[in-house]
């Protein structure tokens, strides 16, 4: 179960990124951050694992204070919240299999990770989770030999293997095509699913996250503007978090891609 | 013109005939700026390293002074070594001076700044990339560093022999410092300024044909090195 309370976070530019944000999660529970470019979601999830630093308010995970800890206690907990990024996820030079075992960092520690010194149960769960992302054909090939989608199968690998109780994911699909984005979609929200895991998934993109997840929160300038399930996000609604403009295209452009999905 | 042709035959003859006085000048400047490029390494990757992730008050400042010191003059750089180890000087007792030893302390002290400046700035870029990752995954500050460092091995190679370079192509720390003693501290630059002085033409050129080729070596090496990196993304 994760806690926010008032959480808020003001740059030193003077940008209010979040503003009072309140809200629960239960384990098991996959939520999509939605909101304008900008609205502060990526602020949101580098608070909770504290890559950021909230200017006050409190992250609780399972009665840990996230925002209390200091730098021991921080590695401790960052180990139960895994990661999944936009872009620049993985470490280009290293194969599939050594980024999914760099997961394990946080618990074997660097030297060990390098000389490639795991202990036998991680390297059969790297082979397990591969298998389960479908890349086990891969694991030997480098991570710049790889196209998006896969790239974004390998950060799952290596998030999961973290045993994560949370999974803080960066607009996953923001770099793929549309029909990779679904298929990378579905994929994380099964595999919460399976593992029980609580999720926040940013996304700007409404359809994709309606089509998902069970509940949704809207952002907009740091506000909280919609807690609910897919089905509350009326046109009004909508217009509360994007303006006028902004949710019908992204609307619109998926609609127009799932045809040529249909047609192709 | 005559001369010069005599002067280009007896230098290829030199080193065709591998002359023992050509190439104990020749092992003994290699000697000298490998041992000074491997120290500048040795302290330059780590200090560039931690320049590149840390955020603390003036560090711009140090910054701004590496850099500066990429270009300071080799007679400078000579001349201080040489207050500091003559014998009036503070470290005169050690009697280091017209030494190899002092020779490889000045040539460290030229390519230091350079390693240090080159691998902040290749550390720094990595880091952009890396640092959320690493720390999101519970990363200590050690491990980061050795990840980077690591990562961004190939690039650090180029730094060292941008360094390298440098130290085998100049002529005035070497010369105020070693003195360019006959087999001691005679290396290739300070052995082609005296033998030109003195008119002799063909171990002048005999070491400056080994000195050009070596420069080039160094050079396709850099390139080659550049050219796979672009395989190797982010090298
Ligand atoms: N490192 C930063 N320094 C200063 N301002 C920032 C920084 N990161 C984000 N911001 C500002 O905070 C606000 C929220 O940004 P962000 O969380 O990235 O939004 P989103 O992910 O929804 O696009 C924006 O106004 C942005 O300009
Ligand atoms: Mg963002």
């Amino acid at each position: 179960m994760l806690k926010l309370e008032q959480l808020t976070k003001v740059y030193p530019t003077g940008d209010k990124a979040l503003t009072d944000v309140t809200l629960e999660i239960p384990s098991g529970q996959v939520v999509a951050l939605i909101g304008p470019s900008g609205a502060g979601k990526s602020t949101l999830i580098r608070c909770i694992n504290r890559l950021v630093s909230p200017s006050s308010g409190k992250a609780i995970l399972d009665d840990v204070e996230l925002t209390a800890l200091g730098s021991a206690g921080l590695r401790r907990e960052r180990r139960r919240m895994g990661m999944i990024f936009q872009e620049y996820a993985l470490v280009e030079r290293l194969t599939v299999m050594e980024n999914v075992l760099s997961g394990r960092l946080g618990y074997v520690g660097f030297w060990r990770s390098y000389f490639r010194k795991f202990p036998q149960k991680d390297v059969d769960e790297a082979f397990r989770l591969l298998d389960r992302v479908g890349l086990l054909a891969m694991a030997d090939k480098r991570a710049d030999e790889l196209s998006g989608g896969q790239r974004q199968r390998v950060g799952i690998a290596r998030a999961l293997i973290q045993d994560p109780a949370l999974l803080l994911v960066d607009e996953p699909t923001a770099s793929l095509d549309p029909k990779t984005s679904r298929q990378i979609m579905r994929l994380i929200c099964e595999l919460c699913k399976e593992r029980d895991l609580a999720a926040i998934i940013n996304i700007h993109d409404v359809a994709l996250a309606q089509m998902f997840v069970e509940r949704v929160i809207g952002l907009r300038f740091g506000v909280v503007q919609f807690d609910g399930p897919p089905e509350g996000l009326t046109p009004d609604v909508l217009t509360t978090i994007y303006g006028e403009e902004d949710w019908k295209e992204t609307i619109q452009k998926v609609d127009e891609e799932d045809l040529q999905d249909v047609v192709s | 013109m005559q001369d010069i042709q005599a002067a280009f035959l007896a230098a290829f003859n030199l080193i065709v005939s591998l002359d023992a006085d050509l190439f104990e000048i020749v092992g003994l400047s290699l000697t000298v700026t490998l041992s000074a490029v491997a120290i500048s390494c040795l302290l330059g990757f780590p200090l560039g390293a931690l320049l590149a992730i840390s955020r603390f008050p003036g560090r711009g400042m140090i910054v701004v002074f590496i850099s500066s010191l990429m270009g300071l003059p080799p007679v400078v750089v000579g001349l201080t070594v040489y207050l500091f180890l003559s014998s009036a000087g503070p470290l005169g007792s050690w009697q280091m001076l017209y030494t190899p030893t002092a020779m490889i302390i000045a040539q460290t002290l030229l390519v230091t700044p350079i390693v240090a400046a080159l691998t902040r700035q290749i550390i720094e870029d990595l880091n952009g990339e890396y640092s959320e990752l690493l720390r999101s995954m519970s990363a200590r500050r050690r491990d980061i560093l050795s990840t980077l460092l690591w990562d961004a091995r190939y690039s650090l190679i180029t730094a060292s022999l941008a360094g390298m370079g440098r130290a085998l192509a100049e002529v005035g720390a070497v010369m105020i410092v070693g003195g360019n003693i006959n087999h001691v501290t005679r290396v290739m630059t300070t052995a082609i300024a005296l033998e030109t002085s003195k008119g002799e033409l063909a171990l002048a050129l005999g070491l400056g044909i080994i000195l050009v080729l070596l420069s080039i070596s160094i050079n396709a090496a850099l390139m080659s090195l550049r050219t796979n990196m672009e395989r190797f993304a982010y090298a």
